[in-house]
């Protein structure tokens, strides 16, 4: 992604971006209509403040963190004051047990445990695993440091591996802290 | 405590991640909304900082302009209010015609002798023919003998008149252990010596000397160039616990009595050019009465006129003498050169520590506020962004 000013670019940001946005506000959000309301209303905006982007650097990161903050709106102002059914809908597709194959199912769950974890450590945890960020980028994603990222990785891995949907999931489980020293 | 391997966590996010269908059309909805709108420029500021050294720059571009605010604000160095000042709107050269300086010192407070200027040019800011205030000086110097500024030469006044100025002074010394009698002498003898008279002596015996004066109050009246001479010679007698000048100008004053003196004596000539043609008995009468009252108002005028001059011919110098002060310590010896160049340059030093101590008070405060406002500022910056992006 880069470049900006022209009509080519926000196809080119689109092109480039919007499906991974639109799925990292999906695990942010865990709803889908609340996903695409969040990238659009982010793109629309990144596009409208595309000047306050320095020259020469990164859009990707600059991006992520217009999608994370409209995530993070949605989610401190507008989700928790309505029916969330919608969103339990989702949930209940992907995760409904015995329902379809079994990546289907693992998907579900992981689904339930990342939305399960506070906000702040989701967010790293699919910025970085899925949006394949690096910490730095997604230090610059949230505005924190990137010592930050990396602790809040650390937190959010060793919560989902204690989460009980994810026991079950085979392969899962990394080491141990005692192994990892070693 | 475990944790979930990288590999395996990645892989099931991008599965999970795939289970959301992307919307048809979504993308080109994104698309024709931000065509129609023109970037937004001026409301966000750069995301990405600007450098270390820029932001140094700016902060020290605020700590110099705040530095410098508080020195304009706080006045130049050295100057204080709690030393007698002196100012006015303007400070002509002493000596040139038609100028006067203005001296004023602040209620309350006390002027050195030092910074006074010279001795017996009043203070008059006033036109021709407006008397003006006098300046008044007064110092406690416990313990000090250093020498008063000499007179300059008196300014000439307006309208051509060679400035009038009365001066009074009183100056108060301890004897210490030293009998009253000599220095009484040499006081009668200092004033005749410059030309002047002792106009009152007063003499009083205290309790613990028997028959001996132990106080005494002296009035001189000396010339006015002398006055600063006499000084001198005043306080190297005893030592020195106050000390009060004034100097008034009369000029003004002076000038309005002989103006009206002037006209007065034209009337009595005109009237006496009356008299001479007068025939009745009635009217050389009547011209002889108002004769008579302009006679009474020049006669007046001029012992007004004359005590003028007589103040302003000589300054009164009221002399306390007491024997009941402490001894003073002795002397410190006049500086040399190098010496007195050492001790100013000392006491510019001194001078400049004080007063960055002073401003670092103010200095500190402002900064304070800045911090504050910018902390407060920073955080109402960083809600604003996440709100608007």
């Amino acid at each position: 992604m880069g470049g900006k000013g022209t009509q080519e670019d926000i196809e080119v940001w689109l092109a480039e971006g919007y499906v991974t946005s639109f799925r990292t506000a999906c695990l942010i959000l865990g709803n889908r209509a609340d996903a695409e309301e969040a990238v659009q209303e982010a793109f629309l905006r990144a596009w409208r403040f595309r000047t306050s982007l320095a020259p020469g650097s990164d859009v990707r990161p600059w991006l992520y963190r217009v999608v994370v903050n409209t995530c993070n709106s949605k989610l401190r102002s507008e989700i928790p004051h309505r029916d969330r059914r919608t969103g339990d809908g989702d949930l209940d597709r992907l995760a409904a047990p015995g329902d379809g194959p079994a990546h289907v199912e693992q998907s579900g769950d992981l689904v339930r445990a990342l939305q399960s974890l506070a906000v702040h450590l989701r967010v790293v945890i699919v910025l970085r695993y899925y949006a394949d960020l690096s910490e730095r980028e997604i230090a610059t994603a949230i505005g924190r440091r990137p010592g930050t990222v990396k602790s809040r990785l650390h937190e959010a891995r060793r919560l989902l591996a204690m989460h009980p949907a994810l026991r079950s999931v085979d392969d899962l489980a990394g080491p141990t802290d005692s192994e990892v020293a070693e | 405590m475990t944790m979930i391997d990288e590999g395996p966590l990645r892989t099931l996010i991008a599965e999970a991640a795939d289970e959301f269908p992307v919307t048809e059309g979504a993308v080109d909805r994104i698309a024709a909304a931000a065509s129609g709108g023109n970037p937004t420029t001026g409301s966000v500021r750069t995301i990405v900082p600007h450098g270390r050294w820029g932001r140094a720059a700016l902060v020290a571009a605020a700590v110099v302009i705040v530095a410098g605010g508080v020195t304009l604000l706080d006045g130049t160095p050295g100057t204080s209010p709690d030393h007698g000042t002196v100012a006015g709107p303007s400070t002509p050269a002493i000596g040139v015609p038609g100028a006067v300086p203005s001296t004023t010192v602040p209620s309350g407070s006390t002027m050195p002798f030092a910074n006074q200027g010279p001795v017996g040019t009043a203070a008059s800011s006033a036109g021709a023919g407006q008397p003006a205030n006098g300046a008044t000086s007064a110092q406690p110097a416990p313990g000090q003998n250093g020498g008063p500024s000499l007179p300059a030469p008196l300014p000439t006044g307006i309208v051509g008149q060679p400035t009038k100025v009365a001066t009074t002074g009183s100056i108060d010394l301890a004897l210490g252990h030293n009998p009253l009698d000599p220095a009484v002498t040499r006081l009668t003898t200092i004033a005749t010596g410059a030309g002047g008279y002792v106009a009152k002596s007063a003499l009083q015996v205290g309790p613990s000397t028997g028959t001996v004066p132990s106080s005494g109050t002296l009035v001189l009246q000396v010339p006015q160039a002398a006055f600063a001479s006499v000084l001198t010679q005043v306080r190297s007698i005893g030592t020195v616990t106050s000390m009060t000048s004034t100097s008034t100008d009369v000029s003004g004053q002076y000038v309005d009595l002989q103006a009206r003196i002037d006209a007065l004596q034209a009337s009595r000539l005109q009237y006496l050019t009356i008299l001479s043609k007068a025939t009745s008995i009635g009217d050389i009468l009547s011209v002889q009465n108002q004769l008579d009252t302009i006679q009474s108002q020049i006669e007046q005028l001029q012992g007004q006129l004359n005590l003028l001059d007589s103040q302003t011919t000589y300054a009164t110098l009221t002399v306390l003498l007491s024997q009941s002060g402490h001894r003073p310590p002795p002397p410190t010896a006049t500086p040399s050169g190098l010496g007195r160049a050492w001790h100013q340059s000392v006491s510019g030093f001194t001078s400049g520590v004080e007063w960055l101590v002073r401003i670092a008070g103010r200095t500190l405060f402002v900064l304070l506020c800045l911090a504050v406002l910018g902390v407060a500022g920073r955080w109402a910056w960083r809600a604003w962004r996440r709100q608007m992006l």
